[in-house]
């Protein structure tokens, strides 16, 4: 499904995503800027922009094999941390300057120790993330992000102060309001833009320098206001998942005439539907939205009923027919979720299909066809 | 001293017989459903090959494979990973790493100069990267193994195939032909894939030249082409059939058994 | 599988069915005992099973005897500081004790196949799957509150919130300390103050209060425990080891820290362990009727789905000794009960730091490494084998840094791939045929 909107630069954001190392990281490092990877919703990125480093999301993006990480991982391990840690291998990664990594999830957390023992980078360091969603965790984020600024600051010889970190959170959120007011644009019958297009753009905005992302989301804002609804779709749907960073995976999806209307995915929602305070201590407030805040993933203990009603939130709000639930193979935080969120979707109603992918998109011709079947179950024409 | 070596496989079994450290016969056939037959059977020929009237004209027999156990004849099993190293180490005593594909498994040994195992890996559960793997392509691909492995049929675009599991291979595989992809494309991909998962073994264990591959699947050009591709290193041509690598091992050990 | 509509039953009707499973374990217990107690003599073995037989029993008869008469009792996980309800008198089972029972059950197969049909995938930790499989269909005692562990692996923490979500839990509050990624000092105070949230939980939800004199004396009592073990442990050091996979590590944890806590009947238990050893060792013997020829490091639990069919043939085919493995190594810290706060801090190392698998998986893979190295050296072990449990990703993501660990110190390993409860996932006989290959091949045996 295409839409007619034609827009430079949606383009862009689609050459962006398209590679791991785009123009616009280039470019910094030319200009003898220093470029941070990080993986994972829960890091705070705001910190590295303060420090006026470049954070690069990690993603396995044009990765072609797993056959130097498969040393070290093993065939019980989800696919993407061994995308990623074979592109490192190959010295995809080598343009880093510093590589932080969350103990999001048992497979995550490992690239840390096989990066360490593997590879030279002058600045490696995990983000000790808590699970639980209370006011002590609030503190212990709040903590490490002290840590992580004093890391930081000596290794780089920079100087986080106060303000420039309130200024990073200013310019994040802005990043944030913006990609909801797109969002808010797919509420209606005839969204201008595809989730395939939507999940571009999104992505684009963890690996270029977030102050020219708020200027490519403000043109394509208008653009897309000036833009023809689509109006060939059979069916709205929402997308229920993990790391999916892949904009072919949802064109796919949408090929059957399901149109991608919202969702709550690693490169999506979960990223920007709620701000960080720009009130108060900084320090504090980036944990709150952390912790608190922001709609979290399964492995934020505690906090399911919360997402479970942001699910059905999401639902009406964007008037969508179906639910498509995609997870990474081996991934035991979103299996569980979704086997939780099949029991809430089934009483509200609402229609759910789970799909189990590898990171590298494989096996299209069995994946359209379950999509075919879940629209025409959906009673689409 | 006449010795025999016999490597029962799940496809094929393998019987040798030497005298005076030089190969005098060997034999290869189709394994059947009965592994002690298949191992009579293969030695039977190798007798027949070798101007020998009876089984007790070898002074030790030692048996190899996955049906090891069943070869009645034999006074002793030892596990084809020794085996293939010490044979491939006899075939070309420059080689440090061995990499043999059987039917069912694959396994990466290190050897040392002395032709024992230092360090080995096998493959997990998974079939992908072994006879029956290749097999299962050829059908979907109504190629026959000779297809998999004719070099001329090595397209110079190799598929993605990404999956680890052959069965998702296997579904992989029949979506890249309902959307055209050039057949001899897959074929390289599928070498490709194979190839990835034998390198990740050999980094396990440590590169080490030179590397030679043994088993049934080492006759498979096109897999020898994308591995050496892989390993960025070039693989060493035995000069023996490579097949009967496990089953020579075996031979060789009898030898000192048979010295005690 | 189990597919009762559990909306469709009284309340009495679905405890009745949740203890169904309880009283059957409870028998079973009861059981065994009852055959020792007929024989003619006792050996000193034979008096080990018994004095451990009698404990599981108490324990079950004990939270049976709260269930069917409304008395307050609570399920636990594995190290949530047990030596606190132990020393608020709080009756107390463990949420995995069905699925680890289940596995020389009849109907483990049954089991498995039910979770797959409930809707979890076949790729989840069947050691998840399996009490999720439980709570779902009514088959765990419903307690008066819960003690959830969220860490070390991403499957825990969703068994809990699983738990929370089930309409016939859903009342039942569930409490769990926050783990830390790190092991320093900061790491300690802080899990120690969950620790002390975790004291304050129970007291609101079970009525039970907690003396901190009387916690102090549970201490020292577990104090008394630990030095046993230690000592059990330095016995294991012997060449031939006394004890192989039948006795010693899983029996001890689960003495210490699954069914009773801090308690003289555990110790009375490892006085008894180290008596069984100590023979064997001064009689420079080791396991009857087997000849020690390799000495093993199991680094993880046993294969409890189809040990019988593993353990036993290690020791007869290869002369293969479980000399330590993942449950049995520990050198626990002993608890300093001088003060409160020390009190705090030494059940969080403990509970943090020192358990078994907790200790190894929760941080970094330093704390594989770190193991492996320190077993080596002490046991005089030949050989590693990190099974490879389906379950344990993160510990398989660590597979290449193990095997390096043991290339340095020229100890031959291997990782094999299997599941500790279903044995259809790698078969029996194809593990077997990987170890031997495995002992031949590196010389061993």
């Amino acid at each position: 499904m295409e839409t007619n909107i034609k827009s430079k630069t949606l383009d862009e954001f689609k050459t962006i995503t398209g590679t791991m190392i785009n123009p616009a990281v280039q470019e910094w490092k030319d200009n003898g800027g220093k470029v941070i990877g990080y993986f994972c919703c829960n890091i705070p990125d705001e910190v590295m922009t303060a420090a006026g480093i470049l954070p690069l999301r990690l993603r396995g993006t044009g990765s072609t094999g797993t056959e130097l990480s498969d040393a070290f991982y093993s065939s019980i391990n989800c696919s993407f941390p061994r995308h990623v840690f074979n592109m490192a291998l190959n010295h995809e990664f080598d343009i880093l300057d510093g590589l932080i990594v969350p103990n999001s999830c048992d497979h995550i957390r490992r690239i840390y120790d096989n990066w360490l023992r593997q590879l030279d980078i002058g600045f490696l360091e995990m983000f000790n993330l808590p699970r639980k969603v209370e006011e002590p965790q609030v503190q212990w984020y709040k903590d490490e992000v002290h840590l992580l600024v004093e890391k930081l600051e000596k290794q780089f010889g920079v100087e986080i102060t106060e303000e420039k970190l309130k200024n990073a959170i200013k310019l994040h959120n802005e990043n944030r309001r913006l990609l909801k007011q797109i969002y808010e644009l797919r509420k209606v019958d005839n969204p201008p833009i595809t989730g395939g297009q939507m999940i571009a753009v999104i992505v684009a905005g963890t690996a270029i320098p977030r102050d020219k992302y708020n200027e490519m989301l403000k043109e394509l804002l208008e653009d897309l206001k000036g833009a023809e609804g689509i109006k060939d779709h059979r069916a709205r749907l929402m997308v229920l998942g993990g790391i999916l960073d892949d904009p072919e995976y949802m064109d796919i999806l949408e090929d059957q005439g399901g149109l991608v209307v919202t969702d709550s995915i690693c490169f999506g929602t979960r990223l920007f539907w709620t701000e960080v305070s720009e009130e108060g201590d900084p320090y504090e407030a980036i944990a709150r939205y952390q912790i608190q805040q922001r709609p979290t993933c399964p492995r934020s203990y505690g906090d399911q009923p919360k997402r479970a009603q942001y699910l059905l939130d999401m639902i009406k709000e964007f008037k969508v027919d179906g639910v498509i639930g995609e997870r990474l193979l081996f991934c035991d935080s979103w299996v569980v979720e979704h086997y939780m969120n099949d029991q809430d979707l089934k009483e509200a109603g609402v229609p759910f299909l789970k799909l189990d992918r590898e990171y590298i998109l494989s096996g299209k011709g069995q994946l359209r066809t379950r999509v075919q079947a879940f629209l025409e179950m959906l009673g689409g024409k | 001293m006449i010795v025999g070596g016999c490597d029962i496989g799940s496809t094929t079994g393998k019987a040798v017989i030497m005298k005076d450290g030089e190969i005098i016969a060997s034999t290869i056939i189709p394994s059947t459903t009965k592994p002690e037959e298949t191992a009579r059977m293969a030695m039977d020929e190798a007798l027949k090959q070798a101007d020998l009237s009876s089984i007790d004209d070898l002074d030790y027999i030692v048996g190899t494979g996955y049906g090891r156990l069943k070869v009645q004849f034999a006074k002793e099993n030892i596990s084809e990973i020794s085996c293939h190293a010490r044979g491939a180490h006899w075939m070309s005593p420059t080689v440090r790493t061995v990499v043999d594909i059987g039917g069912q498994d694959c396994k990466v040994m290190s050897i040392s100069d002395e032709g024992k195992v230092v360090e080995f890996v096998m493959n997990d559960r998974c079939a992908a990267g072994t006879g029956r793997f290749f097999e299962g392509m050829a059908r979907v691909l109504h190629c026959g193994l000779d297809g998999i492995s004719s070099l001329e049929n090595q397209g110079a675009e190799p598929s993605t195939i990404t999956s680890q599991c052959s069965v998702f291979a296997e579904s992989e595989v029949v979506t890249l032909i309902n959307e055209g992809s050039d057949l001899k494309n897959i074929i390289a991909g599928i070498n490709n894939s194979v190839s990835g998962r034998l390198n990740s073994m050999v980094r396990k264990v440590g590169l080490v030249e030179d590397v030679a591959l043994t088993g049934g699947c080492a006759k498979n050009a096109g897999l020898a082409k994308a591995l050496e591709k892989h390993l960025k290193v070039s693989v060493k041509q035995l000069p023996h059939d490579p097949q009967i690598a496990g089953a020579v091992g075996a031979a060789l050990i009898a030898v000192e058994k048979a010295a005690g | 599988m189990d597919n009762t509509d559990l909306s469709t039953l009284g309340r009495k009707e679905v405890l009745e069915k949740s203890l169904t499973r309880y009283r059957k374990e409870r028998d079973w217990f009861q059981m065994f005992l009852d055959a020792l107690s007929m024989m003619p003599e006792l050996s000193e073995e034979d008096i080990l099973q018994q004095k451990m037989l009698t404990i599981l029993l108490e324990s079950k008869q004990t939270v049976l005897d709260c269930a069917e008469n409304n008395k307050p009792f609570i399920a636990g996980y594995f190290c949530n500081a047990p030596e606190v309800f132990h020393a608020m008198d709080l009756p107390w089972y463990m949420l995995m004790e069905t699925p680890f029972l289940a596995a020389s059950a009849p109907y483990l197969a049954d089991d498995i196949k039910g979770t797959e049909e409930i809707g979890l995938g076949s790729d989840l930790c069947t050691a998840i799957r399996l009490p999720i499989y439980y709570i779902e269909t009514g088959q765990m005692p419903i307690p008066s509150a819960v003690l959830g562990l969220i860490y070390p692996c991403d499957g825990a923490p969703m068994l809990h919130q699983v738990m929370m979500h089930n309409k016939a839990w859903k009342d039942v509050p569930v409490y769990a300390a926050d783990p830390p990624y790190t092991s320093d000092e900061r790491a300690i105070d802080y899990f120690a103050d969950e620790l002390k949230r975790m004291a304050e939980f129970l007291q609101k939800h079970t009525g039970h209060s907690l003396d901190m004199k009387r916690l102090a004396q549970v201490c020292e009592d577990g104090n008394k425990t630990y030095s046993k073990w230690q000592e059990y442990n330095e016995l294991r050091r012997a060449v031939p080891c006394p004890h192989g996979w039948s006795i010693g590590g899983p029996q001890a944890f689960a003495v210490s820290q699954c069914f009773v806590a801090g308690d003289p009947k555990c110790t009375d238990w490892f006085e008894q362990l180290v008596k069984c050893a100590e023979i064997r060792v001064n009689a420079g013997e080791g396991i009857p009727g087997v000849k020690e020829r390799i000495r093993y490091f199991w680094f993880d639990i046993m294969p409890y789905g189809w040990i019988f069919e593993l353990m036993p043939w290690l020791e007869e085919e290869w002369g293969a000794i479980l000399t330590m493995d993942m449950f049995g190594n520990y050198p626990y810290t002993l608890i300093d009960t001088s003060s409160e706060e020390k009190i705090w801090k030494g059940l969080a190392k403990r509970n943090l730091i020192d358990a078994p698998m907790i200790r190894q998986a929760r941080g970094t893979a330093e704390n594989f490494s770190n193991d492996i190295r320190r077993i080596v050296k002490d046991y005089k072990i030949d050989c590693v084998i990190w099974p490879g449990h389906m379950g344990h990703k993160d510990g398989s993501a660590a597979g290449g840094i193990m095997r390096q660990t043991c290339r340095e110190l020229d100890v031959p390993f291997l990782q094999i791939g299997l599941d500790l409860f279903d044995r259809a996932y790698t078969n029996p006989d194809e593990v077997k045929d990987k170890i031997s290959k495995f002992f031949t091949s590196m010389g061993l045996g």
